[in-house]
């Protein structure tokens, strides 16, 4: 099949979740499909400043276009527009005006699309709520399969959604509550769809060793949390809970591994180690007595599937459906609602070491079973081949067989 | 909890006896704060909390009746977004606004979202309480129902 992915940022150094499992799919599908991703020179997800150069390039074999963008975000105008947005009640053309000020606004990409999104079998979107996505989709909905990284965040009530997701011919998923979520906001039951998340590969078998955290000084109880330190993460609310659960509990830390985008309290059991090298954090992950994962919104904790690939199981905020459902499903661990359940979960997980090292176990076969490359990969392949059957075969046909075909 | 080596640990096992615990610790603390005397009865408690626990989960985009009975939102519904508007003809309108997009709100930007903050808190905790309303509004709708029925028995 010949595919376009579209996606906001590409390249091997861009972190984001949507981005690296954009080019985990191109690289692994593009031995048997002729792919190209269609990107822009972005490489920053706040400004979208361009800083790649624009046009043809080919990326770990994979080849990319990348169109330039023509403004960068507003990043004022975007907050105004956003409180007015959410706020509830904003007309239609307000709502789409949030997905243009959101970005990154790449008029080539659209014009692309336009002209050519149906020399392609089928065209992937990643990540509903950027432009590209949002403007881009409609152009070739027919052959359009939309990736949507939807969270219970306030973006997911616009109600320009509803038209949007009934759009695409087919969807991939990360997890069934994502599913469930973008379900209950489109107008009608979804087209083909199929929940993929992501593939991880097995860590070595010998157990990590503890040298490079024992040079930082960490001590062997400490609850772990990986990945940018932001109250967006739910990172205030993390560092409340702990600091009360603290003071009755003197042989605890907490471990902060990520980039600090909020004051961090001094405290003696929480331990701020900023942005930690590779093999720092593979072995925080190894040793850790459980994840904490405070996020309100996920479409899938990569953090947390990671965690269960070494063993390890977890703590999450159980107001996050993804989270909870994700905890529940692997038996991999305990959520919390609000500080005593923080407090009686971190204690039994702590104390209760032959139940917490079980549920490190089940957390790991849940990974065998469900999140390898080769499982993951099946589902993405079959998926694809579905609605290149279903769609393909009307887009050949002759106009009295309309009807036939896309439902 | 017996459960030990590469015996299976169900989370919702675990999640239950957490939830009771911590059920216990509440009502505990109720009660040592001069709580009602009725929260002795541990069974009680846990029906009301089950109740309440419910109505405070009600997602944030869950339509609600109270809401709908309140009439024009504009008239009661806390707005947190900053609207730039202004009651004079086109052309010092547009002055106006432009002196509040661009110069005063930059300088008190920081006191507007401290403020939404708090507003958008006040938001939230407000639909809870809607929901928490008409959880108890059901609740006795059912219960009303449910004497009916057997005073009618009676009869």
């Amino acid at each position: 099949m010949k595919l376009a992915f579209v996606v906001q940022r590409y390249g091997a150094g861009i972190a984001g979740g949507s981005e690296g499992h954009c080019r985990e799919l191109a690289e692994r599908l593009s031995s048997h499909h002729d792919i190209t991703v269609l990107t822009t020179c972005a490489r920053d997800y706040v400004t979208w400043e361009n800083a790649l150069p624009a046009g043809p390039a080919t990326e770990n074999g994979v080849p990319v276009m990348r169109f330039p963008v023509a403004r960068q975000r507003r990043i004022k105008i975007f907050a105004d527009l956003s409180d007015e947005v959410f706020d509830g009640a904003a007309p239609p053309d307000r709502q789409q005006e949030w997905f243009k000020e959101n970005g990154p606004d790449t008029p080539g990409l659209i014009d692309h699309l336009r002209s050519h999104g149906r020399d392609y079998d089928l065209v992937l979107f990643w990540t509903y709520r950027y432009s590209p996505s949002y403007f881009g989709l409609p152009l070739v909905a027919d052959r359009a399969v939309l990736v949507p990284t939807a969270e219970e965040d306030p973006a997911i009530d616009l109600s320009v959604l509803h038209e949007f997701f009934d759009r695409p011919a087919g969807y991939i998923f990360m997890t069934p509550e994502e599913r469930d979520l973008v379900s209950s906001r489109a107008l009608h039951s979804l087209r083909d769809s199929v929940v993929a998340g992501i593939g991880l590969e097995p860590v070595a078998a010998t157990p990590s060793s503890r040298a490079p955290i024992d040079q930082l000084g960490i001590p062997a109880d400490y609850l772990l949390y990986l990945g940018r330190v932001d109250r967006n993460k739910g990172c205030d609310a993390l560092l409340d809970n702990f600091q009360e659960y603290a003071s009755t509990r003197k042989d605890v830390t907490l471990v902060l591994a990520g980039p600090p985008k909020m004051q961090i309290p001094e405290h003696p059991q929480i331990r701020a180690l900023g942005y930690v090298s590779d093999e720092v954090r593979s072995a925080l992950l190894a040793h850790a007595r459980a994840l904490v994962v405070p996020s309100w919104y996920e479409s899938l904790s990569i953090v947390l599937l990671e965690a269960w690939n070494h063993g390890v199981p977890a703590l999450v905020n159980g107001r996050c459906k993804v989270l909870a459902g994700q905890v529940t499903r692997a038996n991999g661990g305990l959520y919390y609602m609000f500080p005593a359940e923080f407090d009686e979960a971190a204690d039994y997980l702590l104390a209760q070491r032959a139940e917490r090292d079980a549920m490190g176990r089940q957390g790991l076969r849940y990974i065998d079973r469900e999140y390898r490359w080769p499982t993951v990969m099946a589902r993405v392949e079959s998926l694809l081949q579905e609605v290149y059957g279903r769609t393909s075969r009307p887009r050949r046909q002759p106009a009295s067989a309309a009807g036939v075909g896309v439902n | 909890m017996a459960l030990a080596g590469e015996t299976s640990v169900p989370v919702d096992a675990v999640m239950t006896e957490l939830h009771s615990r911590v059920r216990e610790r509440l009502r505990a603390q109720l009660l040592a704060s001069g709580g009602s005397r009725d929260f002795e009865d541990p069974a009680l408690f846990a029906d009301v909390e089950a109740l309440l626990h419910a109505a405070a989960g009600t997602p944030e985009a869950a339509k609600l009746i109270l809401p709908e009975l309140l009439g024009e939102p504009d008239t009661w519904r806390l707005s947190t977004s900053m609207r730039y508007q202004s009651h004079r003809s086109k052309g010092p309108a547009a002055l106006l606004i432009l002196v509040k997009r661009y110069i005063l709100m930059p300088a008190f930007r920081w006191m507007y979202e401290y403020s939404r903050d708090n507003f958008e808190r006040q938001r939230r905790t407000n639909h809870v309480l809607f929901a928490c309303v008409q959880e108890l509004a059901l609740e006795t709708a059912l219960l009303r129902r449910e004497l009916r029925r057997l005073s009618g028995d009676r009869e």
